[in-house]
């Protein structure tokens, strides 16, 4: 073929990859849900944790300080940032600290009378309003009493302060300029984005919103805003987490790059190197979105992970090519064993299949559909596109020292036996837990943020992200009702300290029957009037001062009750969203808690109110979901093992060769894993994908090396291709093995030192080391 | 705020208001008895308080209303507690009541003959008339003066006998003390009447 037309294939390749990246980039929907990653829902309460994780109320909270101001001016950029956040759909609620009538929505003010719990123990009659209009005027002689008259006229009895005082949460900072302070100079809101928690992406919009409306406050420039709360950090992390990971592939990326042109001394080769891998990637989304539609996050990054087997098999290629053969004649050479890896892999991948969890299926289409489309490239494509004139690798002088070196080192049998003994001394002493069941451990917020968020969260009294007091009812108003029956024993445990405060949803909104009730208990129109001349008989307010109120009794008389669903879709009824939800037939409530303190304590007397409550530990049943998930994956490797044994010995008909290829491989993947325990390393699933595709890449070199070869030079191709392979794995998987970033560390490292003993132990226990030793 | 220019009389040299100050300090505890009329708008007709005052020392005051009703408000160590007959106490810090803070902090400073905190909060303007003076405290910050126009303390000697607070939406309270608390008041009081009575010549 000539240059030029050959030039002209590689670009129309890389132009139909190209358009075939946009096009998968349209049609494939990423999703940050945890959800399709886990197993599937158990029980109940799992499946309300999988609903939950990202979802639950606690998490949408941000906490925030103003400070670097004035207490008056920090007060003003409060009230102002309140205000602006509270007109944006994408914040649910923001409290800070303001008690003002618009505690509740306008067109809901007459229902104040069915919300708030005065009328449980009142009549609206000539006693009780007297009493409290004598109140009033005790009030009116305090200095300062100008709030309060804007109220009076229609809200005598200050129902809308008892509401508003009803919904603040139990532990509140102490009040400057009107506004919440902490100990330290600066303002505090919390802020309710309507953006779950665990979704980034989501929660980086919410916070450059609320971040603008801040900077473009009187003031706001110059004033210092702190954002803190699970949103924040987990946003904070990603972003760390991403920066750092994209800053060291750029770094392996290049590595690689000088490497490939100091292996084969030509830059053509560099165009090429990436296609297989990036078919093969694009071949994988392919498959997922036809299969599945959208594609977990994890799945993506673990399946690239993966895929990075595909890398070795271009390499292999060029560094078998003969001088003076061509292209197609060289692949020939290499494809049977090519074929045999690929083929016992995707074999292999076939175990997660079995695994029932959409995540690990997901995870083993992308990985299979992308090796094969790999595969094939490397096999019909490549060679086509490959320029006629190339560097034979055998005539390297160097190569043939090293191959000689290799060659004669000594091969003790039992050196393989004293390796399998350590590591599993190794495994035996290692020094922590085996598993790492806290996947936030593994991307750690940094410490000054979680102190200042541990900080934030105790002057605000905001409630804990782990716990979550879980109601469940048939229907909206029988939850309300449930919260309603365990009010009392509820404000036992406050007393008794073992929490600060529960806010259950029916602190927002009363039962229907609860209303029902309230409303019975309003006069008429006439009656009230009457009642309220007879207690205004010795007071100075004029009757016709309370004309309001009249006419929000009357109305209040003749109102439904306020169902949830009207509720809920009300400005203020969002809270209430995010307490109710539906799943399936069942209804539940979520309460969050603030202050836990005696969580076993609270735990028994939670489930001694019976069946219907539960205390939800939100960190205890993920860590659980992640066992029963590391399980079946850990299944799934063993039996995906044993695939691999078996096709490699039934294309081998023999399993003396088989065990040549499966030892050096197992003894090296069991080495790895023991150094990283011995290290003090705790397994997670990002090791097990790391160890995984060790593995892979291990078949590849105890494959090439168990190749009974007919001459020296083929040897010398053999050691060539390893060893690019091997150093650029170790080069880019190194480089992420320095990241400070636990989970980037744990897939670098794991890999690296994986990919260093799969190549030792694969020299060292190939069969016929010296059978090559003479030309 | 006081940049209108002194009359005659006014005496604005922050030393010799300073030493104004200084002399109407009085040692604690101090019980004086006061009479309160209170103005408010949305009331036929103004109250009328009678009752006590405590003074306990820096930043502690005890408001103790004996008449039409009894209710008793302690100020003490940043904190409000405010006890009327048959209910239980109320207790709130005194930050959630920027006005009582204010208040207290004048009162406070009056009574303690501590200039540095009341120039803290006000703008000082001293008018002397023969025995007779008239304080003016302006507020300097721009959220207190959104609920406080003006207190302006009436005197003779080293006695304060009047008390009046100005709200911005026109509520008022004149408070006389001491000898002036058994004064014979109309029915019902009105502002004028008061200012003369505090204004008049001892």
């Amino acid at each position: 073929m000539k240059p030029a037309s050959r030039s002209l294939l590689i670009a129309a390749w890389w132009v139909l990859l190209g358009a075939a990246a946009l096009l998968a980039q349209r049609a494939l929907v990423v999703s940050s849900d945890l959800r399709s990653f886990m197993p599937p829902a158990q029980d109940a309460d799992q499946k309300l944790l999988l609903d939950e994780i990202g979802e639950g109320p606690a998490t949408q909270l941000l906490l925030v300080a103003i400070g670097g101001a004035p207490v008056e001016s920090l007060g003003e950029m409060s009230r102002g940032l309140s205000a602006a956040l509270q007109r944006d759909a994408r914040f649910v609620r923001v409290l800070n600290g303001e008690i003002s009538p618009a505690a509740l929505d306008p067109a809901l003010l007459p229902y104040r009378y069915l919300l708030s719990p005065t009328l449980d123990h009142a009549r609206l009659d000539a006693a009780f309003l007297h009493d409290e209009l004598e109140q009033r005027v005790q009030d009116l002689a305090a200095a300062g009493s100008a709030p309060l008259e804007e109220l009076l006229p229609r809200d005598p009895t200050l129902e809308v302060l008892k509401l508003a005082e009803r919904w603040t949460p139990a532990h509140v900072p102490a009040l400057r300029a009107g506004v919440w302070f902490s100990p330290h100079d600066e303002a505090l809101l919390l802020v309710q984005t309507r953006a779950s928690g665990f979704d980034p992406a989501a929660q980086a919009e919410a916070i450059g919103a609320l971040q603008e409306k801040f900077a473009a406050l009187p003031g706001g420039a110059a004033a210092r805003l702190t954002i803190s709360g699970a949103g924040y950090i987990g946003m904070r992390v990603a972003a760390a987490t991403r920066a750092e990971a994209e800053w060291l592939s750029a770094l392996g990326t290049l590595g690689f790059v000088l490497l490939l042109l100091a292996a084969y001394r030509s830059a053509g080769v560099l165009a090429l190197a990436a296609l297989p891998l990036a078919t093969g990637a694009l071949a994988g989304i392919g498959a997922i979105v036809l299969a599945f539609g959208s594609m977990h996050g994890i799945t993506l990054a673990f399946g690239f992970t993966l895929l990075g087997v595909a890398q070795e098999y271009p390499i292999r290629l060029f560094s078998h090519r003969r001088a003076g053969a061509d292209a197609r004649t060289s692949v020939r050479g290499v494809w049977p064993l090519l074929r045999l890896a690929i083929v016992s892999a995707c074999i292999a991948y076939l175990a997660f299949f079995a695994s029932g969890v959409p995540g690990l299926e997901q995870l083993a289409l992308f990985t299979i559909a992308g090796l094969l489309a790999a595969g094939a490239a490397t096999r019909w494509l490549l060679p086509a596109v490959m320029p006629p004139r190339f560097n034979d690798v055998a005539a390297s002088a160097t190569l043939e020292a090293a191959r000689a070196w290799l060659a004669r080192l000594p091969r003790p049998r039992w050196l393989p036996w004293s390796v399998l003994a350590l590591a599993l001394a190794m495994l035996w002493f290692a020094p922590t837990p085996l598993w790492q069941n806290d996947l936030a451990a593994l991307t750690p917020a940094p410490p000054e943020l979680l102190v200042r968020e541990g900080e934030l969260r105790s002057a605000l009294g905001a409630p804990d992200v782990r716990y979550l007091l879980v109601l469940e009812a048939a229907d909206a108003d029988g939850v309300l009702q449930l919260g309603e029956r365990i009010a009392a024993p509820m404000q036992g445990w406050i007393t008794e300290h073992l929490v600060d405060d529960v806010e259950l949803p029916s602190r927002y909104l009363p039962s229907l029957g609860v209303q029902r009730a309230r409303q019975q208990n309003l006069p008429d129109r006439a009656t009230l009037a009457a009642a309220l001349a007879d207690a205004l008989a010795d007071l100075p307010f004029d009757a016709a001062l309370f004309k309001p109120f009249l006419d929000d009794v009357d109305k209040a008389r003749s109102l439904a009750p306020l169902s949830p669903q009207q509720f809920m879709q009300s400005p203020f009824g969002a809270r209430l969203q995010a307490m109710l939800v539906q799943r399936s037939a069942q209804w539940y409530g979520l309460a969050t808690l603030s202050g836990v303190r005696e969580a076993q304590q609270l735990d028994l007397r939670v489930q001694a109110l019976g069946g219907h409550v539960r205390l939800l530990d939100l960190k205890a049943s993920s860590e659980a979901l992640i066992v029963q998930y590391r399980a079946r994956i850990l299944l799934a490797l063993g039996v995906a093992l044993l695939l691999l044994a078996a096709t490699v010995a039934v294309a081998f008909r023999n399993l003396a060769r088989a065990w040549h290829v499966i030892a050096p491989m197992s003894l090296a993947t069991l080495l790895a894993l023991a150094v990283l325990r011995m290290g003090g390393v705790s397994l997670s699933l990002f090791h097990l994908v790391a160890l995984t595709l060790a593995a892979g890449l291990g078949l590849h070199y105890a494959l090439f090396f168990e190749r009974r070869v007919a001459d020296a030079a083929e040897a010398r191709r053999t050691l060539h291709a390893t060893l690019v392979c091997v150093l650029s794995a170790v080069l880019v998987f190194g480089l992420l093995a320095t990241s400070h970033v636990p989970v980037l560390r744990a897939i670098g490292l794991t890999v690296a030192l994986g990919v260093a003993f799969h190549f030792c132990l694969s020299i060292q226990m190939a069969p016929h080391g010296d059978a090559t030793h003479a030309d | 705020m006081s940049a209108s220019p002194p009359p005659a009389a006014a005496d604005d040299s922050a030393a010799a208001q300073d030493a104004f100050v200084a002399r109407l300090a009085r040692p604690a505890p101090a019980t004086t008895s006061y009479t309160e009329v209170r103005f408010v708008h949305l009331l036929r007709r103004p109250l009328v308080l009678h009752g006590e005052l405590e003074y306990g020392g820096a930043e502690r005051l005890g408001k103790n209303v004996q008449t039409p009703y009894r209710e008793s408000t302690a100020i003490a160590d940043g904190a409000v507690t405010v006890t009327r007959e048959g209910r239980a106490p109320r207790k709130f810090g005194l930050e959630r009541a920027p006005e009582l803070q204010a208040l207290l902090a004048s009162f406070s400073a009056l009574l303690g003959g501590d200039a540095l905190t009341l120039h803290k909060y006000y703008a000082v303007k001293l008018v002397e008339n023969a025995a007779k003076w008239t304080l003016t405290l302006t507020p300097k910050d721009a959220g207190l003066a959104r609920h406080l126009r003006d207190i302006e303390v009436d005197g003779a000697g080293n006695e304060p006998q009047c008390f009046a607070l100005h709200e911005a939406n026109g509520d008022a309270s004149v408070m006389l003390l001491g000898g002036l608390a058994g004064a014979k008041l109309a029915d019902p009081p009105t502002p004028a009447a008061l200012d003369a009575l505090c204004r008049a010549a001892p």
